[in-house]
C-alpha cells in the first residue's frame, strides 16, 4: 500500500519484529494455561503486552500511536470488537482503545491481526514509556507552528523498547504538541514538549514533572529551546536521571513529579545537564537525515478545494440551522484553504464517553476515506478527528455522521464529558463514572442550551488515579468510596491548556444525584452572573468559588 | 486483593476468581465448583472462610481460576455482596445491562 497519511509507514523490520513479539506471547500464553507459568510469573508478561485482568474479563488496550489511525486500521479494530468482545471498544484518555471482554486465549489471534495493520499492545502497561500522545489537530491545525506528528514517531521509535527505560520506577508519559494552543496537556505530563520554529530548526521547549493521579501537579519549564539535534539526548538525560532517583519504595512517591519536587527544578536541570555531560553526543544526535527519512514514511494529502468551497459552506449553515450548531463547535479552522478539521463527538446526550461500536467504527472508517484520505485521529478527550474535509463537503459528512448518532453539537461544551471506565469496569476504582456522566449528558443534552452555556469542561475520575483527568476539568469529579456508598467531590477550575490549572475542592462529597443537581446549580449561577462574552472560568475568576460553593451546597 | 477484616452482624463470607482463560468472574459453591452466578456461592464464617481460601488457591491452576478471594455478602434470602465494587463483579457492569450475569 502507499504510505499513509497521517502516520509512519512500518517497514519489514518493524514486521519482523511484531511477528516475534507475538509468538513469544503465543508461548507465555500457552505455558500460564497449561500451568507453567504462575500468574505472578505471567502478569508482568501481560502486561507488556497491553493485556490487563479487569473486573469482569480480561482488558486488551492497543496503542494508537499519536492518536494517528487509518480506515484500514479502524475497520480491524471494529472487527476485532465484532468477533473477539461483545461488539464495541472504548477510546481512552491516552489516546487508545480498550477492549473490555477479551479471552486470554484469543489474544495471540487478536494480536496477529492487530499486526496485520501495524498495530500492537505494547507499552499500553506498565512502568515503562507508554503510548506518545499528540495534538489531534496535527498537521491541519491553522494555529499551528510545526506539525509535531515527525517528532512524535522518533520518539515513538526511540521509546519503544528501549532497554533502560523498560524498568522505571513507575509509568512515564510524553506529549508532544507544536502549537501555542496546548490541546495536549503538555504541562500534565512527565515530559510535555511545545515544538517551535527556531533560527536554524526547529526547537523544543520542554516541562518536566506534571502530572494528576492523588498529586496533581504542574509540569516547570526544564529547558526553553533544545535544538532538533539535541532532543532525543536531551530525553534520554531526563528519564535517565529520574530512572537513577526515582523513588522504587513507594509506588506513591514514584512519578517523575514526586522528584522534580523533591529536588527542585534547579536541581534536576542541573542533573540533566551532567548527565547530558557524559554522554556521546554523537550516538544520541537526531540528525536532518534521519528526520527526513522519517518523515519521507509519511505521505502527504492533497489538499485541493473548489475556490468556493467556504462560499458552498456558509450557504449551507444559513440554511440549515441545526448543521450549523455542529459546525461551531465541531469544527476548527484548517491551514489550508477550503478545507476544515471536523471532530467527531463520541459522547452523545445520556451515552458512554468514548465507546463506539463496531459499526460505528467502521462508518468512521469508511467516511474517512471519503472526506479525509482514509486518516482518522483518536482524542485524548475520547472523539474522533476527521483531519482534511473540504468545506463544500462538511455538510454531506454532517449528515453520514447523523446516520449512526455521530452528530452530537457539544464538542468543547458541556455535554463533552471526559470519564474513566470507572468501577463498572476497571479493578482499581472506588466508583462508577460512567452512569454520572450519562446523567449529566442527558440533563445537559439539548443543543441549544449547550451553547448557550459555552465553553466548559466536565471530568470525572472514578478513582484518584485521575484517568479521567478530573483536576484539568473547568469542573472536575473525583469519585470516592464512602463507607460502601459513592460519592462525588466536585472541584472547580481545573484546565490542561496553555494555562494549566489544577482545580480545587468546592466542598464535601455528595451522593451521585445530589451531584448532578449540585452541577447544574453551578451552571445556573454562571449564566446568572456572567458579564457579556465571558466563559465559566472567566467568571469562576472573577467572582471566585464563593457563589458557585453556595449554589452547589443550597439543597443539601 | 485486602481481605475483609472483620464481619458484621449478618454477614459471611463467600470465595471469588476469575477463570484463567477468559477471565469470567466466578464464585465457589459448596463442592468446590466455580461457577458465574453467586447464588450458588458457598457461605463461611470467617474462621472456615481461611482454610477454605487456602485450599481453593493451592487448586486454583487445577480448577482454572486466577486470583482466589474473600468477599464478604449479606447472608439473607438472597446472598448480596456487602460492597458496590462486588455487586457490580456479582451481577455485571451497571451501563450495560445487556451485559449483566445471568441471574
Amino acid at each position: 500500500m502507499n504510505a499513509p497519511v497521517g502516520h509512519y509507514q512500518y517497514d519489514q523490520i518493524d514486521r519482523n519484529f511484531l511477528q516475534s513479539r507475538i509468538e513469544e506471547f503465543e508461548s507465555q500464553v500457552q505455558r500460564r494455561i497449561d500451568g507453567t507459568l504462575t500468574e505472578d510469573e505471567f502478569k508482568p508478561l501481560r502486561l507488556m503486552n497491553g493485556l490487563y485482568l479487569q473486573l469482569h474479563a480480561y482488558m486488551l488496550r492497543i496503542a494508537i500511536p499519536y492518536g494517528i489511525l487509518d480506515s484500514r486500521q479502524m475497520r480491524k479494530l471494529s472487527d476485532i470488537a465484532h468477533r473477539y468482545d461483545r461488539d464495541y471498544g472504548h477510546f481512552t484518555t491516552r489516546q487508545n482503545i480498550q477492549f473490555n471482554w477479551i479471552r486470554l486465549e484469543d489474544t495471540p489471534a487478536i494480536l496477529r491481526e492487530l499486526a496485520d495493520v501495524d498495530m500492537h499492545a505494547i507499552q499500553t502497561s506498565g512502568n515503562c514509556i507508554r503510548n506518545v500522545t499528540s495534538d489531534e489537530f496535527a498537521g491541519a491545525a491553522a494555529d499551528e507552528l510545526v506539525d509535531p506528528r515527525v517528532h512524535a514517531e522518533i520518539l515513538r521509535q526511540w521509546s519503544t523498547l528501549h532497554p533502560e527505560f523498560t524498568f522505571l520506577p513507575r509509568k512515564f508519559k510524553i506529549a508532544i504538541s507544536g502549537s501555542p494552543n496546548d490541546r495536549v496537556a503538555a504541562r500534565f505530563h512527565d515530559i510535555g514538549i511545545l515544538a517551535r520554529p527556531g533560527v536554524d530548526g526547529t526547537v523544543f521547549r520542554i516541562f518536566v514533572g506534571g502530572g494528576m493521579g492523588r498529586t496533581p501537579i504542574i509540569g516547570q519549564e526544564i529547558f526553553d529551546a533544545v535544538p532538533e539535534d539535541r532532543l532525543l539526548a536531551t530525553l534520554e538525560a531526563i528519564v535517565r536521571v529520574y530512572n537513577a532517583h526515582g523513588r522504587r519504595d513507594n509506588i506513591y512517591k514514584a512519578r517523575i513529579k514526586i522528584l522534580v519536587q523533591a529536588i527542585g527544578i534547579e536541581a534536576y536541570r542541573e542533573a540533566v545537564e551532567a548527565e547530558l555531560a557524559l554522554m556521546n553526543p554523537d550516538h544520541y544526535r537526531l540528525t536532518p537525515e534521519t528526520v527526513a527519512a522519517i518523515r519521507a514514511r509519511f505521505a502527504v494529502p492533497e489538499l485541493v478545494a473548489p475556490d468556493n468551497a467556504s462560499e458552498v459552506l456558509a450557504q449551507q449553515r444559513i440554511a440549515d440551522r441545526e448543521f450549523d450548531l455542529w459546525v461551531r463547535s465541531n469544527t476548527h479552522e484548517h491551514r489550508a484553504s477550503g478545507h476544515i478539521i471536523a471532530v467527531v463527538s463520541m459522547k452523545p446526550a445520556g451515552g458512554i464517553p468514548g465507546d463506539a461500536t463496531s459499526v460505528q467504527m467502521k462508518r468512521l472508517a469508511d467516511l474517512a476515506d471519503v472526506h479525509s484520505f482514509g486518516e482518522l485521529r483518536i482524542t485524548h478527550l475520547q472523539n474522533v478527528v476527521l483531519g482534511h474535509v473540504r468545506q463544500d463537503r462538511l455538510h454531506d459528512l454532517w449528515l453520514s455522521l447523523r446516520e449512526v448518532g455521530l452528530a452530537s453539537a457539544n464538542v468543547g461544551l458541556i455535554g463533552d464529558i471526559v470519564a474513566c471506565p470507572g468501577l463498572d469496569y476497571c479493578a482499581l476504582a472506588n466508583s462508577r463514572s460512567i452512569p454520572i456522566a450519562q446523567k449529566l449528558g442527558a440533563r445537559f443534552g439539548n443543543a441549544d442550551l449547550q451553547a448557550e452555556i459555552g465553553a466548559l469542561s466536565i471530568n470525572i475520575s472514578g478513582c484518584i488515579n485521575a484517568c479521567g483527568h478530573h483536576h484539568a476539568g473547568n469542573i472536575g469529579l473525583l469519585g470516592v468510596d464512602k463507607r460502601g456508598e459513592e460519592f462525588f467531590q466536585i472541584t472547580l477550575g481545573g484546565r490542561a491548556d496553555q494555562g494549566a490549572a489544577i482545580g480545587s475542592i468546592l466542598g464535601p462529597a455528595l451522593p451521585e444525584d445530589d451531584t448532578v443537581d449540585a452541577i447544574a446549580r453551578i451552571v445556573d449561577c454562571y449564566l446568572g452572573k456572567r458579564t457579556a462574552g465571558e466563559t465559566f472560568l472567566d467568571t469562576l475568576s472573577r467572582l471566585g468559588d464563593v457563589p458557585f460553593k453556595d449554589a452547589a451546597y443550597e439543597a443539601v | 486483593m485486602k481481605r475483609p477484616t472483620r464481619l458484621s452482624a449478618g454477614e459471611k463470607l463467600v470465595l471469588t476468581a476469575n477463570r484463567l482463560l477468559d477471565g469470567q468472574i466466578v464464585w465457589r459453591d459448596a463442592f468446590g465448583q466455580w461457577l458465574p452466578q453467586i447464588r450458588h456461592a458457598e457461605t463461611y464464617d470467617a474462621e472456615s472462610a481461611e482454610l477454605a481460601l487456602e485450599n481453593a488457591k493451592h487448586n486454583a491452576q487445577r480448577d482454572g481460576v486466577v486470583g482466589v478471594y474473600e468477599v464478604a455478602v449479606q447472608d439473607g434470602s438472597a446472598i448480596e455482596p456487602v460492597s458496590v465494587r462486588e455487586r457490580i463483579r456479582a451481577h455485571g457492569p451497571t451501563v450495560h445491562p445487556q451485559f449483566a450475569t445471568e441471574a
